[in-house]
């Protein structure tokens, strides 16, 4: 497959969702059952590798470009990941032309508090697949309770709750 | 709290980078990272501001954080600006997924590297629920936290069963009618 076809493929999935992985299906049946370019295993392998690293879990999309062609590959799926970014401009052109308008001002605070609800039902699979352990409540109890009670930054939450596990694992 | 930090290229770079490329558990938690830094510590954006560039982004088809930073950049710098966003926030982060996907089976079987892992994903779940309440929180004013709640508990609710773009839609077309109590 060449690169470029390569990049429309993971452009029209990364277009077609809105959400994490949601692209998943459309490239299932792009990359494993209609080309045979790429197996179950390793799309699960993806999907591990982008849930486990830094950065939003879309980038599984990075791991397929590269089983599917090495590094050209994941340049190329990092350019179809960021490509639809682009398009959010419009729509800020859209909406600074409103700002004044109160029925646009009221459905874009009614988007910004449904989206928060829609990404707390995020959490349910995040919290079943990470909350496996006591330590692991005690580390999301706290880090909950640090972020609300204090303005520390996110990265020292995170960093403190890799190194308890870390001790965890030591002990 | 602190006053306005300077806004200068180098620490605008610097807050994507690291901010984007160094939170763990997905878009959620990075958004709530933004926030702090963005709105509660440097004061380059205004809680009006973060809200519209959050919600343009949760319409915007693909990778929400990535059309989040680009709307951020924007606001903040102008069309480069988003771009610059756009690449700090998604090159480093995009590097690591394929520089791990080389070595997936070596650094997979590494119990120290599962276990650092382990506890950066429990805190995500924390930080979840810390950004869904900075983000609700102030539209829990007298007037409007019966419609807040509606829209929070209802968004949270269907998203289970409908995709997130319906809801966001359904939200909008609700938002757009009901206006809050005089």
């Amino acid at each position: 497959m060449s690169l470029a076809a390569l990049y429309f493929l993971l452009l029209k999935a990364s277009l077609s969702s809105f959400s994490g992985l949601a692209s998943l299906p459309i490239l299932r049946e792009d990359f494993v059952v209609e080309r045979q370019l790429l197996t179950d295993r390793q799309l699960n392998t993806a999907l591990v590798i982008g849930r486990t690293t830094p950065g939003p879990k879309g980038l599984y999309i990075v791991a397929l470009g590269y089983f599917v062609a090495g590094y050209p590959g994941a340049v190329v799926a990092w350019a179809a990941v960021i490509t639809p970014a682009l398009l959010v401009l419009i729509l800020l052109r859209w909406a600074a032309s409103r700002t004044q308008d109160p029925r646009a001002q009221r459905m874009l605070r009614a988007i910004v508090i449904a989206s928060a609800g829609v990404s707390l039902s995020a959490t349910l699979p995040l919290g079943i697949d990470a909350l496996t352990s006591p330590l692991a409540w005690a580390i999301a109890a706290g880090s909950l309770v640090v972020l609300l009670r204090t303005e520390l930054d996110t990265i020292w939450a995170i960093a403190a709750a890799a190194l308890a596990g870390l001790a965890a694992h030591a002990i | 709290m602190l006053g306005r930090e300077q806004l200068t290229w180098s620490a605008f770079v610097l807050s994507f980078a690291r901010i984007s490329n160094l939170t763990f558990g997905g878009g959620g938690p990075t958004v709530a990272a933004f926030q702090r830094e963005l709105v509660a510590k440097r004061q380059w954006l205004s809680p009006e501001q973060f809200a519209l560039a959050y919600a343009l982004s949760r319409i915007t088809p693909g990778t929400n954080l990535f059309a989040f930073c680009t709307a951020v950049g924007s606001m903040l710098r102008g069309p480069w600006g988003a771009m610059v966003a756009l690449l700090a926030a998604s090159i480093p982060c995009c590097a690591i997924v394929a520089i791990l996907t080389a070595g997936f089976d070596r650094w997979s079987a590494n119990p120290w590297v599962n276990a650092a892992i382990g506890g950066a994903l429990a805190a995500s779940v924390g930080i979840l629920f810390a950004s869904f309440w900075s983000i609700v929180e102030p539209y829990f004013t007298k007037r409007a936290w019966p419609r807040t709640a509606v829209i929070a508990v209802a968004g949270f609710l269907l998203s289970l069963k409908l995709s997130p773009v319906l809801v966001l839609a359904l939200a909008g077309f609700v938002g757009w009618f009901w206006k809050e109590r005089e």
